[in-house]
């Protein structure tokens, strides 16, 4: 087949099948050389498979992916890819963090000098790279010490080195901060209109596919919905296709006055799992009816904070007390019962029992109730099934039975899960932690109902997020976290995203007078 | 010893299973045939009829009352000692110092039923007592270092099996040996009145059968039905959400533990009063291990280890008259359990990569006819 003359990437009637899914349906694609071409989708919508197949990480079951007028075979691997031209950024990164920017750039391709390596030669070379692409990086910087946004840029230039005019790039801002964000965008547009190169951007952030893509590949559930370009569409027309429905990304909130305090930390300080200073002194308050946002980038406090709150973790010093009682250091138990609900971050290890059924994950908490028992002892079984059902009705889990592995359901189906368990215990206060990770946009919409309509209802709620969208959305304070210590506190619309970033960085704000 | 420790090592990789599903019957039939095949290969090779060995062993298993009470007997045995490993690991934690707490149970019965004296059922009743409680003590204190120390409770509990085990030999040829004719070592002997007696003439099945039924239905009670049970199965699979949702894993843990002993001191306070009527060096042979087999290969199901002791106990005390009969070596019997053990193992992977392969292969079907 003849290639029109910018295609660069073509798939032909592309389909992956993993075992039980069928990741990829009927793919056909083509992009073309210098643009921007951003592939968004729901997760699980077959995004990062494509650009696997792309990569050659994985084979096609069906189809043929043609790079350059050339068609891949069944040899296709990373390496070919690479001498194609087409280079990936993984979400992950792969570096090295005990060697210098320039060992992780040159790995496996390091100058020598006879038999040893020749530095002076490889801090030339990055050096060379990074004003050719305009990527800034200290060629002598141990890359453990470097922000995450220059890791990123490492990344880059690690996968520019081999002279890629394709690069794929798989959820590059997950982790960085607005500022961080701006950056990248800088260096894709510049490499793209300087040097006619070729970039793929996977992601599900809407507001940044209409800012830097020019055109725009939507999946779902495998297929290619539509492709689009960027300046002839809106985030609400792609979200719809991503959905598959009309989505409405309206402010839910009410105005509601807050009441009296809830939960209190004062001084609160702690070690994170390597016996390091974690929080330092973190003083702050929820109270009734409003919903506090903790901003920060991840890694800076978060996980400690919500552990020493939930009695996961003990506190070194300081306080904490919850609807007026002081529950420093007590059992996960004992803070639940003075009334806390707790939505962890990491699901799958702490929020639920993946082995277990759903019936038994909703159970958790209420097996020595009452409702639930007799004498504390003898489980209703009959009861249980149908608060089971009843869960999974109005929580809308989509789910083939009660009985079925919690482990097999989507992420969102999963997080459905720990949030119906929890909410239904009518806490006062509620701890909720990345409520949406993982989680598509259809759940993240009836997750974020369900966390207003409890405000609403006048509960404490301690919001932490790495996703900042959500939590301008959700909160009526935010608070952001740096390095263990509270650096600023704002109503909500007094702030935007781009000024926040300041402060979760290490900026700092004078603390205003409660 | 060495090779069932072995065995063990891998079924030790097999976590408790979720429930016992039709698919998990399914490989357990299939193992159990394949064993049985594979014995009735060696037989063949070493010119024996397997038809005819493989009716001498459930003939010697079950052919006559007596040999019915026997393997009831050790079904007993195999499945109080499978339980307890049972109740242990699905909250997540291995006693595998069974052998032990029975040893220190049948001493402590052994003691009590000799030097007590009253009523013959206040013999009975006290005696059981002190074997409960010495073996779930003795499980005590592994469960204690596990859940405050984090010591990994395999290894102690493996070495603590050689110290009660030696201390017992110890007591029986020295302080508490008999003075009574013709016992090598032993203690002396209980109070005859006390004795449990046989069900079935000359048979091993004893009165004690009852205590051992009252004692399983509690267990499958308990791990099926209840609250704890519930509390314990998610201790086992996820500890943190277990912690996290209220429940208090450490002394859920360190329960299950002692009642794991107890169970334990109780088959050694059976095998006293039913069998030997005093404590001898000789009370288990390893009764332990073979349950924590059981137990494994079952994946701590209540009901299925009750089924899957049974099945064992005829392979064993077949085994035995098989080998009088029709002289087969009974060693082949632990390579027919080796092997059952060996496809369990595999059992998992085996399935999941047939299954792989089906759902791809209609893929691909579906693929093409959608192209046609």
């Amino acid at each position: 087949m003849q290639s029109t003359t910018n295609e660069i990437i073509r798939f032909e009637h592309v389909s992956k099948q993993y075992p039980g899914t069928l990741a990829n349906d009927d793919v056909s694609l083509s992009i073309h050389k210098g643009e921007v071409f951003a592939l968004v989708g729901e997760n699980g919508a077959g995004k990062s498979t494509l650009m696997n197949l792309l990569y050659g990480m994985q084979k096609p079951t069906l189809g043929e992916i043609w790079i350059k007028g050339s068609r891949t075979g069944a040899q296709h691997n990373p390496e070919s890819a690479m001498r194609m031209g087409v280079s990936m950024v993984h979400q992950h990164f792969k570096l090295v963090p005990g060697f210098t920017v320039a060992q992780n750039i040159l790995l496996g391709h390091e100058p020598k000098k006879g038999l040893f390596y020749d530095e002076k030669a490889a801090v030339q070379r990055v050096r060379d790279l990074s004003e050719e692409y305009g990527l800034k990086v200290e060629a002598t910087d141990t890359v453990r010490d470097l922000s995450v946004g220059l890791q990123q840029r490492v990344e880059i230039l690690k996968a520019l080195r081999t002279g890629a005019d394709v690069l794929i790039l798989d959820e590059p801002t997950a982790v960085l901060t607005p500022q961080e964000t701006e950056e990248l965008f800088v260096v894709i547009r510049r490499i793209v209109d300087e040097k006619n190169m070729t970039v793929i951007l996977i992601t599900h952030k809407l507001p940044e596919v209409m800012r830097i893509s020019d055109r725009v590949g939507v999946m779902r559930r495998g297929r290619l919905e539509k492709v689009l370009s960027t300046a002839e569409t809106n985030e609400r027309e792609i979200a719809s296709l991503m959905v598959g429905r009309d989505v409405i990304f309206d402010d839910l909130r009410t105005d509601q006055r807050a009441g009296k305090a809830m939960l209190e930390l004062f001084n609160l300080k702690a070690l994170n799992d390597r016996s390091l200073p974690a929080l330092n002194g973190v003083t702050m308050c929820v109270r009734a009816g409003e919903i506090v946002g903790i901003c920060g980038v991840e890694g800076n406090g978060q996980t400690e904070l919500a552990e020493c709150v939930a009695g996961m973790r003990t506190p070194t010093k300081g306080s904490i007390s919850l609807c007026g009682r002081e529950v420093t250091g007590q059992t996960p138990r004992r803070i639940r019962e003075n009334g806390l609900s707790y939505i962890p971050e990491d699901r799958m290890s702490m929020g639920m029992d993946a082995k277990a059924s759903i019936a038994e994950n909703l159970l958790l908490g209420r097996q020595r109730t009452k409702e639930f028992s007799f004498l504390g002892l003898h489980l209703k079984k009959r009861r249980i099934n149908r608060h089971t059902k009843k869960m999974v009705h109005s929580y809308d889990i989509r789910t083939s039975g009660i009985d079925e592995l919690t482990g097999s359901l989507s992420g969102g189906n999963m997080q459905k899960v720990v949030i119906a368990r929890e909410f239904e215990f009518d806490s006062p206060v509620l701890l909720v932690c990345q409520p949406t990770r993982g989680v598509d946009i259809g759940a993240t919409e009836f997750i974020h109902e369900q966390i207003i309509q409890k405000r609403n209802e006048g509960c404490a709620i301690l919001l932490i997020s790495a996703d900042l969208d959500e939590l301008f959305r959700l909160s009526d304070r935010l608070v952001t976290l740096y390095d263990g210590r509270i650096t600023g506190e704002f109503a909500a619309g007094s702030i935007d995203k781009e000024s926040i970033g300041y402060f979760m960085t290490g900026g700092y704000q004078e603390v205003s007078a409660e | 010893m060495k090779g069932l420790m072995q065995s063990i090592r891998a079924l030790m990789r097999l976590k408790p299973a979720q429930k016992i599903t039709r698919d998990y019957l399914i490989s357990l039939l299939i193992a159990v045939s394949l064993a049985l095949l594979v014995g009735a290969g060696i037989m063949m090779i070493t010119g024996h009829d397997p038809i005819q060995s493989y009716t001498a062993l459930v003939n010697g298993a079950l052919g006559k009352p007596r040999a019915v009470g026997n393997t009831l007997a050790k079904t007993i045995t195999l499945c109080l000692t499978g339980l307890a490993m049972s109740l242990a690991a699905k909250a997540g934690v291995f006693n595998v110092g069974g052998e032990g707490q029975l040893f220190l149970g049948a001493m402590a019965a052994a003691v009590v039923g000799a030097k007590v004296q009253g009523p013959a059922w206040l013999v009975v009743i006290l005696s059981l007592l002190a074997a409960m409680v010495a073996g779930g003590l003795y499980a005590l204190l592994p469960g204690w270092l596990k859940v405050k120390w984090k010591v990994d409770e395999v290894i102690t509990t493996i070495m603590l099996n050689s110290v009660a085990i030696y201390f017992c030999s110890y007591l029986a040829n020295g302080p508490l040996k008999t003075a009574e004719r013709g016992i090598a070592t032993g203690t002396d002997s209980i109070m005859k009145e006390a004795a449990f007696t046989p069900l079935i003439k000359l048979s091993n099945l004893t009165t004690g059968a009852f205590y051992a039924a009252v004692v399983v239905l509690i267990v499958w009670y308990i791990m099926t039905r209840s609250s704890v049970g519930f509390e314990m199965k998610l201790t086992g699979e996820n500890d943190t959400f277990a912690r996290y949702g209220g429940i208090s894993t450490g002394r859920l843990m360190l329960w299950s533990m002692v009642f794991s002993g107890a169970i334990c001191g109780m088959v050694g306070m059976l095998e006293v009063f039913g069998l030997h009527k005093r404590f001898i060096t000789t009370v288990s042979n390893e009764f332990y291990f073979d349950g924590m087999l059981v137990a494994m290969i079952m994946r701590y199901n209540p009901f299925g280890v009750v089924l899957m002791s049974f099945f064992f106990a005829v392979l064993s005390i077949g085994g035995k008259s098989m080998e009088l009969s029709a002289g087969v070596p009974s060693e082949l019997i632990l390579i027919v359990q080796s092997i059952i053990i060996f496809f369990m193992a595999a059992e998992s992977g085996i399935r999941t990569s047939i299954v792989n392969w089906l759902s791809v292969r209609r893929a691909r079907r579906r693929a093409e006819k959608e192209g046609a």
